[in-house]
């Protein structure tokens, strides 16, 4: 099977013709992102729409629509876009905690049923306790976890179809549900289910109600042993990662390089990474080495969070590192560059390709 | 300021359905039914044809045999350019800061083309599929805190902090605000005719939606509500033929079979809601409410079909008198759906507007002799 390809949706207002024009001010835009008087709040059809057409184009198989509180709500995002692009799909990240699982399924097969098959789940249990309380969630971490088990129990029963849904567990309780809009999910009866996080409770979730694992990219020699795990268990592993590719090695570590903050830059963005109680976060701000491998960087992470590992490199150096993460059993990937939009433009046209020609020789 | 006109939104396929019986509430209920199925093609017909009629907002309705109408209001907001939607959610089946920044994000999406229809339940039983197991008046008493905090979001001046019975916030911020030319939060209608529904309505709403009945009946209830800031709004149906008597037999060609009628019934008589009991209670005494308002479809349609029935200037009348007791907005349906909200656009809206306009209620009956 062909390696599958995501990419992260930009944020509202970074696609656009007066939008941040080098790497280094689209980069500048997603970190102030979260700051007072960011555009990103902002819905953004237009910019969205011509990324999308863009990715299609590229060879992308979905966006990844985030959830914070930061942003437009994704599920609707999704609805939206599905509705001005034609063939893209969409993973609209939601937290299980903050509606009802009866009515998490009503909105999204309604929204599978204006776009049939194009709709995928990335279910995160929770944020940072400050974030989740915001939102009404006063649980802790693992609770957080046994929640969304049973929220995705619940959504499994009325996706399954197979009459009405009774539940009586710890944190839901749904007597004789029904709904009748169905799921439309192509060839299968559930949609793909994403399930993020470092966190053994993350994995455990995965395993038992996912479709695929989504992480951040770490060197092969690391995910190996988790990789194969997961694999024997029968649900696929996805990595999250930045990429940097341009045609010559010394070319893209040039535009990693100009990433960085200068002086107290990142001050701001690092505090929010500490303040986070999820596990990725913690394992990122510990980190300290810049180059995990000859290519995979890590020298945004201590500043900018877990998911700004990147991969660095030329067309063949990036075509070929996708390729290792294939041996070991990894089958897809959600990416994002700077800018966005230029970065899938080059990655369509020069590692896409490359790819594909491995593969159809292996 | 001139009478507003919205529409309540086709279920999936009434759009195309050839009979009003297709419609009734027992069909549109069944698993089978093409009610749950988003229809596209219907409602951007319905929607192209509902801007050119002069209709303000199309109510989208919200049940567990539908699909969810915050997800069907951004994508038809896709391809529509002046409509509104008048989305209806119940208050109990998320966070409200969930619910707000849903609420904003279609608002953005959609140039603020959007205003809400609150409605705290529904019968007991579904409630309870939805997984809200408590009762009549603690839904109200719920919906009022989850209202509370919305307005605490859209008010935006800092952090929302909020501790209730039912909800609890802490230090809330979206980012993500309500985008409208004119507004910061949305028009909210809230529906029922319960004491509590009132109430609600007067303490977080911008309009209070009930049921028509007589201009005689509502007017002491529209006083009460004008004095406090909000406005009213009635749901109705209408039949509107160029004589009395089409328009009286194409009234009585909905009556539906009996079995329908039957079954209409059980599900109107196990609603612990006040708004069907007091319907229901109507069609069976009386029948007709005045000489144009008719509440014998009620048993078959559901409570919101009671219809006003009559010529074009029978009923441009009949909206002038609504006006005349201070009613401002009404959520319209009728049968063949798509029709009768043109023939409404061509013959009624126009009559309405020129008595707006300075001639006045008199205008009309002169105009009818």
């Amino acid at each position: 099977m062909n390696l599958r390809f995501h990419w992260m949706l930009p944020k509202a207002g970074e696609v656009s013709l007066n939008g941040p024009q080098t790497p280094r001010e689209a980069s500048l835009y997603r970190l102030a992102s979260t700051r007072d008087g960011s555009p990103a709040p902002r819905p953004d059809v237009a910019g969205w729409t011509h990324f999308g057409k863009s990715a299609e184009v590229a060879g992308i198989d979905s966006l990844l629509v985030s959830f914070s509180r930061y942003e437009p709500d994704p599920i609707l995002v999704s609805a939206a876009l599905g509705q001005t692009t034609t063939k893209l799909k969409f993973i609209a990240a939601y937290r299980s905690g903050l509606m009802k699982p009866t009515t998490f399924v009503q909105q999204i097969n309604t929204v599978s049923a204006f776009m049939p098959g194009r709709l995928a789940l990335n279910i995160v249990a929770g944020s940072s306790t400050a974030e989740q309380r915001g939102y009404g969630d006063y649980l802790a971490h693992d609770e957080r976890y046994a929640r969304a088990e049973e929220f995705l129990e619940v959504c499994h029963s009325f996706w399954r179809e197979n009459g009405d849904v009774n539940f009586d567990g710890k944190y839901y309780r749904v007597e004789q549900g029904k709904l009748h809009t169905p799921l439309f999910a192509g060839a299968s009866q559930i949609p793909e289910i994403y399930i993020s996080g470092h966190s053994e409770q993350a994995e455990q979730l995965a395993l038992s109600k996912g479709t695929c694992l989504l992480r951040v990219a770490d060197t092969v020699e690391n995910l190996k042993p988790a990789v194969a795990r997961v694999r024997e268990r029968g649900i696929e592993v996805c990595l999250r990662m930045c990429v940097i590719s341009r045609p010559s090695r010394a070319e893209a570590i040039e535009v990693a390089e100009s990433l960085l903050p200068q002086d107290d830059m990142g001050q701001y963005e690092r505090s929010v990474a500490v303040k986070n109680d999820s596990q990725m976060y913690r394992e990122a701000s510990e980190a300290e080495a810049k180059w995990l491998s000859p290519l995979l960087w890590k020298g945004f992470v201590r500043y900018y969070g877990p998911v700004w590992t990147t991969l660095v490199g030329s067309f063949d150096d990036v075509a070929d590192a996708l390729l290792e993460y294939k041996e070991i059993g990894v089958t897809q990937f959600i990416m994002s560059g700077w800018p966005e939009l230029d970065e899938v433009r080059t990655f369509g046209s020069e590692v896409v390709p490359r790819v594909r020609r491995a593969e159809t020789r292996l | 300021m001139s009478l507003r006109f919205h529409w309540m939104l086709p279920k999936g396929g009434e759009v195309g359905m050839k009979t009003a019986q297709e419609t009734s509430r027992v069909l549109t209920t069944k698993s089978t039914s093409k009610a749950s199925l988003p229809d596209m093609e219907g409602w951007l017909r319905f929607s192209h044809c509902a801007e050119d009629a002069g209709i303000e907002s199309v109510l989208m309705s919200f049940s567990r045999y539908e699909p969810d109408t915050l997800v069907i209001a951004s994508a038809l907001g896709q391809l529509t350019k002046k409509l509104k939607f008048i989305v209806a959610y119940r208050t109990g089946f998320m966070q409200p800061a969930t619910f707000v920044q849903q609420v904003n994000t279609l608002s953005g999406l959609i140039d603020g083309r959007v205003a809400l229809n609150i409605v705290a339940g529904s019968s007991t039983a579904e409630q309870r599929g939805y997984g809200d197991f408590l009762d009549h008046d603690e839904r109200y008493a719920r919906a009022d805190e989850f209202l509370e905090i919305c307005h605490a979001f859209w008010r935006n001046n800092g952090e929302v902090i909020f501790k209730g019975d039912y909800f609890q916030v802490e230090s809330g911020q979206l980012s993500t605000p309500f985008m409208a030319p004119d507004r910061n939060a949305p028009e909210i209608y809230v529906s029922g005719h319960s004491m509590q529904a009132e109430r609600l309505a007067q303490r977080q709403g911008s309009c209070w939606l009930r049921l028509i009945d007589t201009p005689e009946n509502l007017e002491p209830l529209v006083m009460r509500h004008r004095q406090n800031g909000i406005e009213m709004c009635l749901r109705l149906c209408v039949i509107c033929r160029p004589t009395r008597d089409e328009a009286w037999s194409a009234a009585r060609a909905l009556l539906p079979d009996d079995d329908t009628e039957k079954q209409e019934r059980k599900i109107l008589n196990s609603s612990d809601s006040q708004t069907l009991k007091q319907a229901l209670a109507k069609a069976d005494e009386v029948g007709w409410l005045n000489e144009n308002l008719w509440a014998g479809l009620v048993p078959f349609y559901g409570s919101s079909a009671i219809t006003l029935v009559g010529t074009p200037v029978e009923l441009a009348r009949a909206f002038l008198e609504y006006k005349a007791v201070g009613i401002t907005q009404f959520i319209i349906s009728g049968w063949p759906k798509l029709e009768e909200m043109v023939i409404f656009g061509r013959e009624v809206i126009p009559l309405v507007r020129s008595a707006e306009r300075g001639a006045g209620v008199r205008f009309l009956k002169h105009y009818e002799i």
